[in-house]
């Protein structure tokens, strides 16, 4: 009997059931293609929404941080901050859309059942839209400015996947907590205006490294973004390794995605009756 | 194999009321201060229900509004877990409780049939193959790359219902989705059940339409807050039903003054010299309207009720020659009804009066506030030898040469 299924409301779950997500992939695959879909649908510049927006933010920042403060990079500084910005605005992405993503899904949480994680789950993959323009953004600059990737290239897909975990782990939390919660509505839009400037996007790690004290630099890198960013663009430009301190960026992206995968499995059989 | 479908034991479903504060921080830091008193009103809406479900069976379910019917469904569904208890579910579950669940306004009728189709449990290739036989039953097949939005509600609901009758669980759960559409789409939908039924599906099916429940199932619980009070025959967990929660209502009153050009004000329903109505006699119907605006023809009627609603037989003051305007004022009427006509069954009354006024339509209806069963007394039903069958004893003329 491989249909049989038992519902007993004495057990608890502890970890999501990664078989049946696995199951249900197709449902997956679907909701993911929605969302792109969706994306821009019935705006009038449409797509251009996508790139306008990293866009203006990187000429910002590079004003800001390269022009008026003198931010010293080893490659100029527009292509020094578009290597951070480009996963930052993937974790952002993810972060914001994951949190939101049960509330904003709530007719379907309540009409039929299906693992919950899925959703969050499928924010994940629609937020390489953004990664990928921001790259797009990065290698024309690269021709432009005649830099060629350093030798470190091998290492991106490792803080890639580290982005990718961290920014699960934060949004599987949100979008848990949301339910319960809906404070965490106001919270997230706060996290990522602060993340922008505690994650060193449009300056060196190594600034807040040398001008912290160490017990305050630890803290930096409890920020899960700020070892991703510094090792991705590390192994983008060759520049200002990460020290050990990345050790505690791993950690907290392990921690943060495996409690929440926990508390998310914890309060998931009860999220139709919040939503 | 057993042929248990679905087997629930002692399962309880436990709702705290005004958890509204709890939802945020605030009430969540405050609960932790405050003693547990302060917490919400507990509600159960399910109260240790226990049952078998045999493959191949059509359930309905049944009951009042807040009776527990959707938590159960929704408990059976996976969709909420149970506070107490154990579920058992022996086959593939596919749960309706709504048609076109996840439905995006700005995809097109292709693109949310898969999306619908996924939602509701089919794999991509399985909509894939049975993508024709849903758009040829919905026919919407000329629109179907056109963002739904674009449907009309009828469209929309055609279309949802269209990959939900396709899908091919060993059980199926089923929430009152048949209650939208029009009649012809409900009909066909009705027959689409029936066929599901016919294949040894197990069916559970959720209704107040009991003429569709009685007509699909075969076996009903009836949930009466929360519990599950009695479970049968589909006929007799009907009328089981119907008996508990209509009770004789003999006099209807308008408890407000209404912005109708014309309304009715009172309804009351007798026999002379009797407390109570019963099958003898001559039942009167007396019923007082308030016309505020001259009336250029008076249209007025009366119709009888079954219990499941529907109209047995209706009149009007024609029956009588009666045919004119009426001016501006309070008027009463009373209708008589022919002598031993009723059964011992439940039966209510409905109302309606409307006119053309001056290109404005004029209409007010008081439907089913009037509710009585008679009690059984020497009639035309019980002076029959064997009895009578139907709805209404009418005395006929007869002949025997």
């Amino acid at each position: 009997m491989s249909n049989k299924k038992i519902i007993d409301a004495s057990s608890k779950k502890v970890f999501p059931d990664l078989k049946e997500i696995f199951r249900y992939k197709d449902l997956f695959y679907t909701l993911t293609w929605r969302d792109f879909r969706v994306r821009y649908a019935q705006t009038t510049i449409g797509f251009l929404w996508a790139i306008l927006q990293p866009v203006v933010t990187l000429l910002i920042l590079t004003l800001v941080f390269g022009r008026f403060v003198g931010v010293e990079t080893k490659v100029p500084h527009i292509l020094f901050t578009v290597a951070g910005m480009s996963i930052w605005s993937y974790f952002s992405y993810v972060m914001i859309n994951s949190g939101s993503s049960i509330i904003a899904s709530q007719g379907m949480v309540k009409k039929i059942y299906f693992p919950r994680l899925i959703i969050p789950m499928s924010k994940a993959i629609v937020g390489f839209i953004d990664f990928g323009i921001s790259l797009l953004i990065m290698v024309v600059l690269m021709i432009y400015f005649g830099i060629s990737p350093s030798s470190n290239i091998w290492y991106a897909p490792l803080f890639i996947i580290m982005g990718i975990f961290a920014a699960l782990g934060v949004g599987i939390w949100l979008s848990a907590l949301t339910v319960r919660y809906r404070d965490f509505q106001h919270v997230v839009p706060f996290m990522v205006q602060i993340g922008l400037y505690i994650t060193p996007i449009a300056y060196p790690a190594e600034f807040a490294v040398q001008k912290l004290p160490d017990w305050a630099a630890t803290i930096y890198y409890l920020n899960p973004m700020a070892g991703v960013v510094q090792g991705f663009r590390w192994s983008m430009f060759g520049s200002e390794a990460p020290g050990d301190l990345i050790y505690v960026s791993i950690g907290i992206i392990v921690l943060i995605f495996i409690s929440g995968m926990a508390y998310f499995s914890k309060v998931e059989d009860e999220m139709s009756d919040y939503v | 194999m057993s042929d248990v479908a679905i087997k629930i034991e002692g399962v309880s479903k436990k709702y705290t009321i005004g958890k509204q504060k709890e939802n945020s921080l605030r009430g969540s830091f405050g609960g932790l201060l405050k003693s547990a008193a302060a917490k919400g009103e507990e509600f159960w809406a399910l109260k240790d229900i226990s049952f078998e479900v045999n493959k191949g069976e059509v359930i309905g379910v049944i009951g009042k509004n807040g009776a527990g019917k959707s938590t159960l469904l929704k408990v059976l569904s996976q969709i909420t877990k149970p506070t107490e208890g154990r579920i058992e579910i022996n086959g593939r579950v596919a749960s309706l409780l709504e048609v076109g669940t996840g439905f995006h306004p700005e995809l097109t009728g292709r693109e949310n049939i898969y999306l619908n189709g996924t939602i509701l449990g089919m794999s991509r290739k399985e909509v894939k193959a049975k993508f024709d036989e849903i758009v040829d039953f919905s026919g919407v097949d000329k629109f179907i790359d056109t963002p739904v939005k674009h449907y009309s509600s009828g469209m929309y609901v055609r279309l949802a219902f269209a990959v939900a009758a396709h899908l091919e669980p060993e059980i199926l759960i089923i929430d009152e989705v048949l209650a939208v559409g029009d009649a012809e789409f409900q009909k066909k939908c009705l027959g689409k059940m029936k066929d599901v039924a016919e294949t040894g599906r197990t069916v559970i099916f959720v209704s107040h339409n009991m003429a569709a429940v009685e007509k699909l199932c075969s076996k009903c619980f009836l949930l009466n807050h929360g519990n599950l009070e009695f479970s049968g025959t589909s006929s007799e967990t009907i009328s089981k039903y119907l008996n508990s929660s209509k009770l004789n209502q003999y006099f209807w009153e308008r408890s407000q003054s209404s912005d109708n050009k014309a309304y009715f004000t009172s309804i009351k329903v007798y026999q002379d010299g009797q407390l109570d109505i019963t099958t003898s006699g001559k039942l009167k119907v007396e019923f007082k309207y308030q016309i505020q605006e001259k009336l250029s023809s008076l249209n007025l009627h009366l119709a009888l009720l079954d219990n499941y609603g529907q109209v047995i037989f209706s009149s009007a003051p024609e029956d009588s020659g009666i045919k004119k305007s009426l001016e501006i004022g309070n008027y009463a009427s009373i209708v008589e009804f022919p002598e031993d006509l009723l059964f011992p069954i439940g039966y209510s009354l409905k109302l309606i009066l409307w006119d053309h006024v001056a290109g404005s339509f004029i209409h007010h209806d008081v439907n089913e506030k009037i509710r009585f069963k008679p009690i059984e007394t020497q009639s035309l039903i019980n002076k029959t030898s064997g009895g009578r069958s139907g709805i209404l004893a009418v005395k006929c003329n007869w002949k025997i040469e």
